[in-house]
């Protein structure tokens, strides 16, 4: 994929360029608002990471000024202003997700991969299935080998975020904020308890597994593993 | 050093107030003097000389009517009348003759209005002093007749006054400036000792205290009130001490580790023993980003900065999401969760921070209530205020602590083993102060009880 970075602090563009390119995407790199700017105007990329805090034009007035010329790119920001009214500031003013300082490679690489491959499909979705597991998203029921599995809302919820991004890292931060409306940090591993719970009633009594952790990062869904 | 200890005793209220005290307590004094020398001699004096006119008018017109002789028999009738007052005349002709008298001397010009005079009598051999008041009338061929009265009487108050208000005034100005004194110095000792206590204070003696004198007079009340100010700062300055030590201990602590993690990490043989130090120092670096994140977060919410966020806030869907958040947690932990939550509570608020605040609560009530134990979550409405109440069947919190838990980083030393920041309940009590609400530790019998009043 191609993607734009807009970083000005050097230490942490090159931290991130490594990571995109060693996950096999094309990296073109800015540190300064203005040529940020300039370069997501003149080329076409298929995400753009952008700074907060930028020299010359900050990373608001970037967004907000590729969204009114009608760019669609998804646009992550990353910034050390985490807070919850930052975060909305943030996503009001066009970008698609958030992610605050300091990171985890593997959160930043989970969200780059759910960003960027979100394609209008899933508007459409009334069922999902991820190998023998039927998700029916309009009668919220889920079947797997035919059998029916009772699950909360909450759980509904969590099992169909997974299975919406199939193949892809799903990190619990990522869950809090799709699964969850609320924006917090939980003192505990309390979202693994919720996906233990799940994993119970999905995977307890097949032969394989669909819903994996992925050591140190958080979940992926996958058919087969 | 004298002269301005001079200026600053000058400068003293006290010595000012004793100066003004003085000098109004003279000016009293002389005014009270003044009025009753106006009363018992002046006015009596006014009487006689009126009288004494009155006498002379007569007189004159005995000579204009009926002439000299006639006079001279009414003035020597006049002196041998007995009476209350001695009666003084002289009469004496154009040339400067005199034609009959009683008086040892009179003034050689003429007297205009009356004046005080000197008269002596001679009786058996003997000098009587008088003083009389005369006045003068000139008759038609020139002549002057001066005629008076004694007013011996008066003028003896008149000394007495004199010689009595000059030893008044200088006793009570003596009092005054000694009574000045006394009070200046009593009034100044204690402020002296509000003085000396605030410098003590100032100078780090964080447990100084004014002395009071017990009498609870206003400056007792004045000590105490300052006494109160003084343990309220030395609460405060003592915490944000214990909240800097603990924030330099905790933070010191996992930057430790992970300085031991990375300096292993360098030596390290081995992919193995290499991923497990890495995992670990980065571990550290969450746990450490973790309580930044939360101090950071307390100072945010606590400088009001999070106002923008609040809107109206479903809180019996609230507590029911925070109560299904925690549930797997319960279970794992062999708990019993009871709710008792009233239906449409409602609140202006934040919501994500409400949420944080409930599963902070939440968290430590399934931490502490134990393996087995049980959970109260209740919430109802009472005087227009919202209540809710979390309770755990825990070894609860020793009053001593109560108020202390509340503190970043503060730990009960009983369970200063258990995983956690100390900052959860910190971060609680600065979202319910954000929303003016009431955090409240107390015991559940046994357990802790955890009531916020929103």
């Amino acid at each position: 994929m191609q993607i734009l970075v807009i970083e000005d602090d050097a230490r942490v563009a090159e931290h991130i360029g490594k990571g995109l390119k060693a996950a096999g995407h094309v990296v073109t790199q800015e540190s300064d608002g203005r040529a940020g700017l300039l370069r997501a105007a003149a080329d076409t990329f298929d995400l753009i990471i952008v700074d907060r805090m930028l020299p010359q034009v900050d990373g608001l007035t970037i967004v907000r000024t590729i969204r009114a010329t009608g760019d669609a790119t998804p646009i992550l920001f990353l910034s050390a202003l985490g807070e919850v009214d930052e975060r909305v500031a943030g996503l009001r003013a066009g970008g698609d997700d958030y992610l605050t300082k300091p990171f985890a490679m593997s959160e930043l690489l989970a969200r780059v991969d759910v960003l960027a491959r979100r394609g209008p499909a899933i508007v459409a979705e009334t069922r999902l299935s991820v190998g023998d597991l039927d998700i029916d998203l309009l009668g919220q029921q889920v079947k797997r080998q035919g059998k029916p599995i009772d699950l909360t809302a909450r759980e509904f919820r969590i099992l169909v975020y997974l299975a919406q991004n199939e193949g892809r890292v799903v990190t619990r931060s990522m869950l809090l904020e799709h699964v969850w409306d609320y924006h917090f940090d939980p003192q505990t591993n309390i979202i693994d308890q919720h996906v233990s719970r799940l994993r119970q009633k999905v995977d307890k009594g097949y032969d394989t597994t669909l819903i994996h952790t992925v050591r140190g990062t958080g979940y992926m869904m996958r058919a087969g593993g | 050093m004298s002269a301005p200890r001079w200026r600053r005793m000058a400068r003293s209220l006290t010595f000012r107030l004793g100066l003004i005290y003085v000098a109004l307590f003279l000016t009293s004094m002389l005014a009270l003097f003044g009025a009753a020398y106006w009363i018992g001699v002046y006015q009596p004096l006014l009487r006689e000389a009126d009288a004494v006119v009155a006498e002379a008018n007569k007189l004159a017109s005995v000579d204009g009517d009926e002439g000299r002789g006639a006079l001279i028999a009414a003035l020597d009738a006049r002196q041998r009348t007995p009476g209350h007052r001695h009666a003084f005349h002289a009469l004496v002709d154009a040339n400067g003759n005199t034609l009959s008298s009683n008086l040892p001397s009179w003034p050689d010009e003429a007297v205009r209005g009356w004046r005080l005079i000197e008269a002596d009598l001679y009786a058996s051999g003997e000098e009587i002093d008088y003083e009389a008041l005369v006045v003068e009338r000139r008759l038609g061929d020139g002549a002057r007749l001066i005629v008076g009265r004694d007013v011996e009487d008066i003028d003896d108050r008149d000394e007495l006054f004199a010689v009595s208000s000059a030893w008044l005034v200088l006793i009570g100005a003596l009092l005054a400036i000694g009574g000045s004194f006394a009070m200046g110095a009593a009034v100044g000792r204690r402020i002296d000792a509000v003085t000396r206590t605030a410098r003590r204070v100032m100078a780090g003696s964080m447990t100084e205290r004014i002395p009071l004198s017990g009498t609870g007079d206003d400056f007792d009340e004045l000590a105490d009130t300052l006494n109160l100010m003084l343990g309220r700062i030395e609460e405060s300055v003592e915490s944000v001490r214990r909240v800097s030590d603990n924030v330099a201990h905790e933070l010191r602590t996992p930057l430790a580790r992970l300085h031991a993690d990375l300096d292993e990490l360098r030596m390290a043989k081995g992919a193995k023993e290499r991923e497990r130090l890495t995992e670990q120092a980065i571990a550290e670096a969450a746990r450490l980003q973790a309580i930044f994140d939360a101090l950071l977060r307390i100072a945010r919410i606590e400088s009001g900065r999070h106002f923008a966020g609040f809107a109206r806030v479903d809180l019996t869907a609230l507590l029911a999401d925070a109560i299904e958040l925690h549930s797997p947690d319960v279970e794992a932990h062999g708990q019993l969760l009871e709710s008792a939550i009233a239906d449409g509570l409602e609140m202006e608020g934040d919501r994500n921070l409400i949420f944080q605040a409930v599963s902070n609560l939440l968290d430590n009530a399934v931490k502490y209530a134990g393996e087995g134990g049980r959970i109260l979550v209740a919430a109802s409405t009472k005087g227009g205020r919202i209540r809710i109440e979390i309770a755990d069947s825990g070894p609860g919190i020793a009053p001593a602590y109560r108020k202390r838990v509340k503190e970043r980083f503060f730990r009960v030393p009983e369970t200063a083993g258990a995983p956690g920041t100390g900052l959860g309940l910190a971060l609680v009590a600065a979202i319910v102060a954000l929303h003016k609400g009431m955090l409240e530790i107390g015991d559940a019998e046994p357990g802790t009880k955890v009531v916020v009043v929103f």
